[in-house]
């Protein structure tokens, strides 16, 4: 019997476990969810192992909290949509500098993208490390960098996605800058009023668009310096000069043009595009492909039988004012306004995507309605570079020719 | 609340023989350094060699011990700061086994034994990072059975039964690695056991042992953090207890003198990978790196020679044992989690008759780890690729049991 004891008490070994693992602290916070928290010592290491330009031993690096703050906003439709966006606080900046005076924001569009994994908080939400712009404007040049996910990606990858449609992507600019400075209020991230508006690409259409609806919907947003850098300001001059292209560099971008306003406009995708490939529209940009993947599934042909574009659609396009498409870009286009904001158009001149031209184009327009203080700067030029640099090159120095404008106005304004 | 203690102490975490496998386990064992396979004195021949059981008195045996184990710190010099040292670890284990009556010429044993274990704990910063803890607790619990063929040799064989608990804490953020892992995870596993005695002519045993290699499949979750950021994830990984071959002589003289040598084969080169996974896969690539790439480990076989002696007076028994005991782990993978040396391991200890029934004993062992130089450009581990020496380290054993004979 007492052996029997002695099996019983060694046979129950077996019944027992391990203590179970706690799941790590929530981050969960009120309005949002932190997605990258890391210090300025492990960013700066990385910069430094990939000997980014600029970047060394003595470079002051700041960490960075990131956050992925869901926010409602109203698509080209009127219809509310549960969007996200992306808000990267700079970490390691002295309290008492940062109680006294705050944060100072810059709301930055982002470029153009095509799969949801390429979001910013989807990447911070999937990886918890930081990537794109918010690297210079937060940890470089310690601003609290704002960056809408646009509809159609983040949160709302099931709606399509309204590419260079202003009404829509202005509504996701200017109400994530009201969230997050809710979001701020509420979880004790002192910000400042001082606020920049800045994007790159689809992104320096966007931002443009959010000061044009910041100053003509008089919405209280006072904005210190907006810095729209390479967009297809013009969308019908755009447009006109892609459709007489024989070949498309990247059909990927004119398709979802086509997509996105025959959507927004009411028109069947076969009114503008060619079958096989107009089928094939709400699949390929569905945020599940790439640029690369895309542009397979597409011809690189304009126009034609088989063309990306249909021929009577392209004819009528050029030659009746009164085509639907020509108008909807017109009706999207931001020439036709008198910004009393001071805006700075960063161009690079080498841009081999969206001509510098662009630009100057832009400035003759918003000067000729009355603009306050529109000037163009030229990248290459401010930066003292020998050469000229392409559409893709240019953005990293736009960002940063564009945050040193920012730091210098908070230094004098504000103060640091 | 007993059960629980009891498993505190049972699943033990050690590592004092090469590697992680620990052989003593017993009074007798801990003072022949092991060399204990083909001259057999009591219950705990159930778990050095059960064969022996056909050949003991008519009795049931039980016998209860427990260990204290005492592992030093091991150090690691290179330069500031990558050197450092792990902490000191203080243990108890216990053992129980036992043989029961015989039943013509079959007869069955029991024992709980910690046939592995290894607990590795590094506060300073490169170390951490690969092993803040690195712990491997183990209990067996190994019935068997023998079979009487004749007069002067018996066979036996035995079921493994194996409970496994691992930790694993890694923590980069002191080294400026914001990079840090919890993992826990346990599993039952099975193996077996075989053995045989031969009694020559003379007072010669002959003996050979085989444990099977088993497998622990520890299953449980993993915490990974990148900053501040953690998810948690389902997680497992496999080691193994590797087989051991033991091949052995003892020759007594007189009825006093016993002297035994003991060949021991372990067969490491099982351990070729430590490979953790994860569920669903990670998708940041910092922590994949870190932690979701498979490590090499590429172990070899190792040859293990012990010898010892018992000297058997009236009441009392004195023993002692030597024994010679390599490394599995090549330069190229050692690692922080178990920076193993060669040993050379020194037993003593005795056993008392008190009663007819009742005996007790006492056994220390000292196991002496070589110093270890790594070159430098050798080891896969970031920090060793850049040479460096282990040295300290070791381990001091305690043993006290009672044995009792029904």
């Amino acid at each position: 019997m007492r052996f029997n004891g002695f099996v019983v008490i060694v046979a129950s070994l077996l019944m027992i476990g391990c203590s179970s693992l706690d799941k790590p602290d929530s981050t969960k916070m009120e309005g949002g969810e932190l997605v990258v928290s890391l210090d300025g010592k492990f960013i700066k290491k990385s910069l430094l192992d990939k000997k980014v330009s600029g970047i060394t031993q003595d470079t002051v690096v700041y960490g960075q909290k990131a956050y992925k703050i869901p926010y409602t906003t109203t698509d080209e439709e009127g219809n509310e949509v549960q969007v996200s966006g992306y808000m990267v606080v700079p970490t390691g900046l002295p309290d008492a500098l940062i109680d006294a005076k705050g944060f100072s924001v810059v709301s930055d569009d982002h470029g153009t993208i095509f799969h949801n994994n390429e979001t910013l908080s989807v990447i911070a939400s999937l990886t918890n490390t930081p990537s794109g712009s918010s690297i210079i404007l937060s940890s470089l040049a310690g601003f609290v960098t704002l960056q809408p996910d646009y509809i159609g990606f983040g949160d709302s990858v099931d709606h399509y996605h309204p590419f260079v449609l202003k009404k829509s992507l202005a509504n996701a600019t200017v109400d994530f800058i009201k969230a997050a400075r809710e979001f701020a209020k509420n979880n004790d991230i002192h910000l400042n009023d001082q606020l920049f508006i800045t994007g790159y690409s689809e992104g320096g259409y966007a931002a443009l668009a959010t000061l044009q609806k910041i100053e003509q919907e008089h919405i209280d947003m006072p904005i210190t310096l907006a810095t729209p850098m390479a967009g297809p300001y013009d969308l019908n001059l755009t447009a006109f000069g892609v459709l007489s292209q024989e070949k498309l560099s990247e059909p990927s971008f004119m398709a979802d043009v086509a997509y996105a306003y025959a959507n927004a406009y009411s028109h069947p995708y076969d009114d503008i595009i060619n079958e096989p490939y107009a089928s094939k529209l709400s699949s390929l940009f569905d945020g599940t492909k790439y640029m690369e993947e895309i542009d397979k599934e597409l011809t690189y042909k304009t126009t034609g039988d088989d063309g990306l574009f249909a021929s009577v659609f392209v004819y009528d396009f050029a030659n009746n004012a009164d085509n639907w498409f020509r108008k909807a870009l017109v009706e999207n286009s931001l020439q036709r306004w008198n910004p009393q904001t001071s805006i700075r158009l960063l161009h690079c001149k080498g841009d081999d995507i969206i001509p510098y031209e662009m630009s100057v184009w832009t400035k003759a327009n918003l000067d000729a309605y009355g603009a306050k203080d529109t000037q163009i700067i030229s990248i290459e030029d401010a930066l003292g570079l020998p050469y000229e640099v392409g559409h893709s090159q240019c953005g990293i120095l736009a960002y940063s020719l564009s945050s040193h404008i920012f730091a210098n106005i908070r230094k004098s304004t504000i103060g640091y | 609340m007993k059960r629980l203690i009891y498993i505190t102490l049972a699943t033990t975490t050690m590592s004092f023989s090469a590697a992680y496998k620990v052989p003593e386990q017993s009074v007798n064992s801990m003072a022949l350094g092991a060399a204990y396979i083909a001259h057999t004195m009591g219950a705990d021949s159930a778990y050095y060699n059960p064969a022996s059981m056909s050949f003991m008195d008519e009795s049931s045996y039980a016998e209860g011990s427990l260990t204290l184990v005492h592992l030093p710190p091991i150090k690691y010099d290179l330069i500031s700061p990558y050197s450092g040292k792990s902490k000191v670890e203080n243990i108890a284990i216990p053992n129980f086994h036992y043989v029961s009556k015989p039943y013509g010429n079959i007869r069955w044993g029991l024992s709980t034994t910690t046939p592995a274990g290894l607990s590795k704990r590094w506060e300073s910063p490169y170390q951490k990072l690969y092993a803040q803890e690195f712990t491997l607790r183990n209990v067996e619990i190994n019935p068997s059975i023998s079979y009487k063929v004749s007069d002067n040799f018996s066979i036996a064989g035995g079921l493994r039964v194996i409970y496994s608990e691992g930790k694993v804490y890694s923590d980069g953020s002191d080294a400026s690695y914001p990079i840090k892992r919890e993992m826990r995870g346990d599993t039952i596993e099975f193996g077996y056991n075989l053995a045989l005695l031969y009694k020559a002519p003379q007072n010669i045993n002959i003996a050979v042992t085989y444990r099977s290699n088993v497998d622990l499949n520890e299953k449980g979750d993993a915490n990974l953090y990148l900053g501040d950021i953690g998810e948690q994830y389902k997680a497992d990984v496999s080691i193994p207890i590797p087989a051991a071959l033991n091949i052995a002589i003892s020759k007594t003289w007189n009825d006093t003198f016993t002297l035994e040598f003991v060949y021991e084969r372990t067969f490491w080169s099982k351990y070729k990978t430590l490979d953790f996974n994860y569920s669903p896969d990670i998708t940041n690539p910092i922590l994949s790196d870190a932690f979701d790439t498979p490590i090499e480990k590429n172990w070899k076989d190792t040859n293990t020679f012990r010898l010892g002696a018992t000297y058997q007076l009236d009441k009392l028994t004195l023993m002692c044992g030597f024994a010679i005991d390599k490394t599995p782990i090549p330069d190229k993978t050692i690692g922080f989690e178990l920076p193993d040396s060669d040993a050379k391991i020194y037993s003593a200890g005795f056993k008392y008759q008190q009663t007819n029934n009742l005996s007790w004993g006492i056994a220390i062992l000292y196991d002496h780890k070589d110093k270890r130089k790594i070159p430098a450009g050798v080891a896969d581990n970031r920090v060793l690729r850049n040479g460096g020496e282990f040295s300290e380290g070791g381990a001091l054993l305690t043993t006290i049991g009672v044995s009792y004979k029904f």
